[in-house]
């Protein structure tokens, strides 16, 4: 649960230069130029001091933290990349390409003032006017930019009627949910609500800060952390966790705040995936039949989690359902790392084990929690796939 | 060579000082050294090209010495001293009248001290104990002892001075009083090198140089034990303002920083063993400065003994002087022999200028002595460095423009040009290319690998060898890849013995596993 992986990760001073994260680095084996985790951080921060430049390889790391996963010595090097990457960022300007990618909170928000801003914002084009994208400034224009639902899911919140009851848990929708995927969130609820769950949400939660931190915007994202946190502590203090359906957000929160600024205060225990908040009750185990063979992509940050597939185990209590891991790696999109113009193309060939394996497979579905490793896997494949979540909600049967 | 005029004794800094001050002024002379350059103390101390606060309460002139020679050096070895600065701090516990006496010392021997406060101190070097009471920065720099030496040799070089490795001194000839040769043995056997002087600068082996010539010279070899830290823990040089004692400078010096020294009588120069003791002695003393110390990684610990002159009767350790001393041995009857002892790094140059100028009173050479003026080699220019940028690792350019100097630089950067493969990392901690390893290793002088780490750093980083010593072996070609395997491995080893705690401890036994694993080289022997 929370409290193993919360506490720091460790620093440059850990790093045996075994080169296990080398192997483990879905970009190294996707770009030749790229030196690769222990370079960045653990062998060459040692080095800064010489002189003043640069590698193109702190803009690279795409920060989906399989590198962590690999280190036999607990180092977190994906983090200490972005720490360096937030110092480049202390002495150097942002592009605008960066600015806009890094604030997608904002962006949503903007929409929402719009008349009509959602459908605006889903003809292409438009899109860029609106929020200033287009490749001239560096986002690619190969693939189609996240599509904003017609109400967000605050706003769908307020007119969903649950019963009251003791048993309360605060849902962290995150800005993919919150704007571009609210039938996740509304999945949740029925998830919840089948199990005598009443789901809170809290107006003062911001972003995660996951887009701000893998865009050196470290200043910003600390301020997220020191709210967020604040939040957290407060639902805690109430004996309510906070349960998020984004594994990067949940990631973010329990630890990866906490590692990036070295302050206990950001180490989370308060904050759970759903599926792993899911083992900890006495489930409801009144499920239809969903007679589906799904092939299951596990997101590099609940890998990260070390909490093992909460989601596979609670959906294989689903009669006649049948889960099938596709086992392909990352997805290549890594947030915003597959938008940038220059590295569209390494996204997509980081991407191409697991489009091969979708596009080979007779599943009936596809699923995985992570929203942009979905709307990656739409792009590769064209199928469009679930979150385990709408899975499971579908087999709780209208009472 | 025709025969030298001059032979010196001994490949320190003080003998390479020596063999660049004669050959620039046109006296033929050869250096020999038993083993590699710098093997003893030159290159086993903190690095640290003192400002002279360091002597500024106990020894005036001295400090005086150091502060002038720190200021020339800065000039003619900029490729070789990292102008840090230093920072010196004293703690609550520390005696403040010491304080008052140092800053009178430090004014009346011209060193230039700013007193800064408590929080800028903390500011430039956060790592440091809050419980500072006062702080001051002083001209200290980090000095590279190898490079300086590879240097000296260059320049010598140039003006016809020649040097010889691996070569050891085993006999001083004389006829009727009068020095005639040195014989020597080295692979090749045992000779004659005629000559007409003979200059004994073999630090602690001074006394040992010094009875194959019938002489008595009194030499307390003075072992130092250092530690290694795997990162700059601090950007300057920091001493604590106290009277001098064990483990309170610790000097900043390319990727690492070293923490030192000890002081002990040992009966032997050869004895540069360290042991746990030693090392959580200085750990200790050493976390006074930085309360957090024991969290850091250590890299190795080390040892190197000082060469402290002992006139008959004089005191030992750390009260003993620091000064140097010249000594004519024709007042004992041997004409042409000459010793030259004491003294320390920072003031190899002057030393070398003073001796040089009584021999070359005997030679009847009246040319000045020109080092302090001119660069000991020429620096690599910004533009040249600026063209060759794009073939060098990132934050790779201007450590090996400084390692290497222009003529070596000039080549390594043709060959990573001309051959991208030489682009290939072979030390990934410290950021050698195998261009310039290849470069280094291709030279004469490079016997073994361990020759070559020394010139290159690699090796020297984090993981202390674990991956670039297979990729040394397989490339250098001179030995067989195992028997230069195993000897740069045990040398690793040597220094990392005493430290095996925490991360170091991780890191000796990924390498000793892969070796015997790979190679069935057991690196380590016996871990504890
Ligand atoms: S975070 Fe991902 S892309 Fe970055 S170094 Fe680690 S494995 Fe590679
Ligand atoms: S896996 Fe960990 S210990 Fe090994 S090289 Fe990478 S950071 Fe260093």
């Amino acid at each position: 649960m929370n409290e193993n992986f919360a506490g720091i990760r460790k620093t440059i001073d850990h790093c045996v230069a075994c080169t296990a994260c080398m192997a483990a680095c879905p970009v190294m084996r996707a770009l030749q130029d790229y030196r690769g985790p222990k370079l960045i951080a653990p062998a060459h921060g040692r080095l800064h001091f010489s002189q003043d430049d640069f590698d193109r390889s702190l803009e690279f790391c795409s920060n989906c933290k399989s590198c962590d996963r690999a280190c036999p010595n607990g180092v977190s090097v994906s983090n200490l990349n972005m720490q360096q990457r937030g110092k480049f960022f202390e002495s150097h300007k942002h592009s605008q390409r960066d600015k806009i990618l890094a604030h997608i909170e904002s962006a949503g928000k903007k929409i929402r003032t719009i008349p009509f801003g959602h459908q605006a914002a889903n003809w292409g084009s438009s899109v860029g006017k609106i929020l200033g994208i287009s490749e001239k400034i560096g986002i690619t224009a190969k693939r189609p930019l996240p599509i904003y639902a017609r109400k967000n899911f605050k706003t769908l919140f307020k007119s969903i009627h649950q019963q009251k009851s003791d048993r309360k848990i605060v849902f962290y929708p995150g800005c993919y949910i919150n704007e571009n995927d609210p039938d996740v969130g509304i999945a949740l609820i029925r998830v919840m609500n089948a199990n005598g769950i009443e789901v809170l949400i809290d107006e003062n939660f911001r972003c995660c800060g996951s887009p701000l931190i893998s865009t050196g915007f470290m200043n910003e994202s600390r301020l997220l952390a020191e709210n967020n946190s604040a939040r957290i502590q407060d639902w805690k203090s109430k004996n309510i966790p906070v349960v998020a359906a984004c594994t990067t957000c949940s990631l973010v929160l329990k630890s990866e705040l906490a590692e990036i600024f070295g302050d206990d205060r950001f180490a989370n225990n308060n904050v759970f995936d759903a599926f792993e908040f899911l083992e900890t009750i006495d489930l409801n185990l009144n499920l239809a039949s969903v007679p589906k063979r799904i092939l299951y992509h596990v997101p590099c940050h609940l890998k990260s989690q070390g909490i093992g597939l909460p989601a596979r185990e609670i959906l294989s209590e689903i009669p006649d359902l049948k889960i099938e891991l596709a086992d392909a790696g990352c997805c290549g999109l890594s947030g915003n790392f597959g938008y940038k113009k220059e590295l569209y193309d390494v996204s997509m060939k980081i991407g191409r084990e697991l489009f091969d394996r979708i596009l080979s497979s007779d599943a009936d579905e596809v699923m995985s929690e992570c929203g942009p490793c979905r709307m990656q896997i739409q792009h590769g494949t064209n199928r469009e796939p679930m979150h385990p979540l709408e899975i499971l909600a579908g087999a709780y049967l209208p009472n | 060579m025709d025969n030298p005029t001059v032979i010196i004794i001994g490949g320190g800094a003080t003998g390479l000082g020596i063999l660049r001050d004669l050959s620039m002024r046109g006296v033929k002379t050869l250096l020999v050294e038993k083993g590699d350059l710098t093997n003893g103390a030159s290159s086993r101390y903190h690095g640290l090209l003192h400002s002279g606060g360091r002597y500024a309460v106990k020894d005036q002139s001295a400090a005086r010495e150091c502060i002038e020679e720190n200021q020339i050096l800065r000039r003619i070895g900029k490729s070789c001293v990292e102008e840090t600065e230093g920072m010196f701090v004293r703690l609550e516990s520390d005696d403040p009248n010491y304080e008052s006496q140092w800053i009178d010392g430090c004014k009346s021997s011209g060193i230039k001290i700013k007193k800064i406060s408590v929080d800028e101190a903390l500011k430039l070097e956060p790592i440091l104990t809050s419980k500072i009471v006062s702080a001051y920065l002083v001209p200290d720099a980090a000095i590279d002892g190898f490079r300086l030496s590879w240097q000296l040799v260059d320049s010598a070089k140039r003006f016809g001075g020649e040097i010889k490795t691996y070569t050891r001194a085993v006999g001083i000839d004389s006829h009727n009083g009068k020095i005639i040769g040195v014989r020597v043995r080295n692979r090749s056997g045992e000779h004659e090198i005629p000559c007409d002087i003979v200059i004994n600068a073999a630090g602690g082996w001074t006394g040992k140089i010094a009875e194959m010539a019938g002489l008595d010279v009194g030499v307390q070899p003075d072992k130092g034990t250092l530690l290694v830290f795997n990162s700059r823990l601090v950007n300057r040089v920091v001493n604590r303002l106290h009277k001098s004692g064990d483990g309170d400078i610790f000097v900043p010096h390319g990727s690492v920083t070293i923490l030192g020294t000890s002081s002990m009588s040992v009966p032997t120069p050869e004895d540069t063993s360290t042991s746990r003791a030693e090392v959580e002695n200085l750990m200790r003393i050493g976390s006074e400065l930085i309360e957090n110390l024991p969290k850091y990684r250590l890299l190795r610990a080390f040892a190197g003994s000082r060469p402290l002159y002992r006139p008959k009767g004089g005191a030992i350790g750390r009260e003993a002087s620091r000064g140097f001393a010249i000594i004519d041995h024709s007042m004992e009857g041997l004409d042409g022999m000459f010793t030259i002892v004491g003294g320390k790094f920072t003031t190899f140059r002057l030393m070398a200028e003073k001796i040089s100028d009584q021999v070359c009173k005997k030679l009847g050479n009246s040319n000045p002595c020109r080092t302090a003026s001119e660069p000991i080699v020429a620096e690599v220019s910004s533009k040249s460095r600026e063209n060759v940028q794009k073939f060098f690792p990132s934050f790779g350019l201007n450590l090996a423009a400084n390692r290497l100097g222009k003529d070596r630089f000039e080549k390594v950067a043709k060959k990573l040009e001309s051959e991208p493969e030489s682009r290939q990392l072979l030390c990934e901690c410290e950021n050698i290319t195998r261009a310039e390893f290849e470069v280094i290793a291709s030279e004469e002088t490079s016997t073994d690998l361990d020759d070559i780490r020394r010139r290159t750093r690699f090796g020297m980083g984090t993981c202390q060898g674990t991956f670039c010593t297979f990729r040394a072996a397989c490339i250098f070609g001179k030995n067989s890849a195992i028997d230069s395997t195993r000897e740069m491995l045990f040398e690793r080893w040597k220094g990392i013995r005493p430290v095996l705690i925490g991360q170091s401890l991780k890191q000796a036994e990924l390498m000793r596993s892969i070796y015997i694993s790979s190679l069935d080289v057991n690196a380590g022997g016996e871990l504890f």
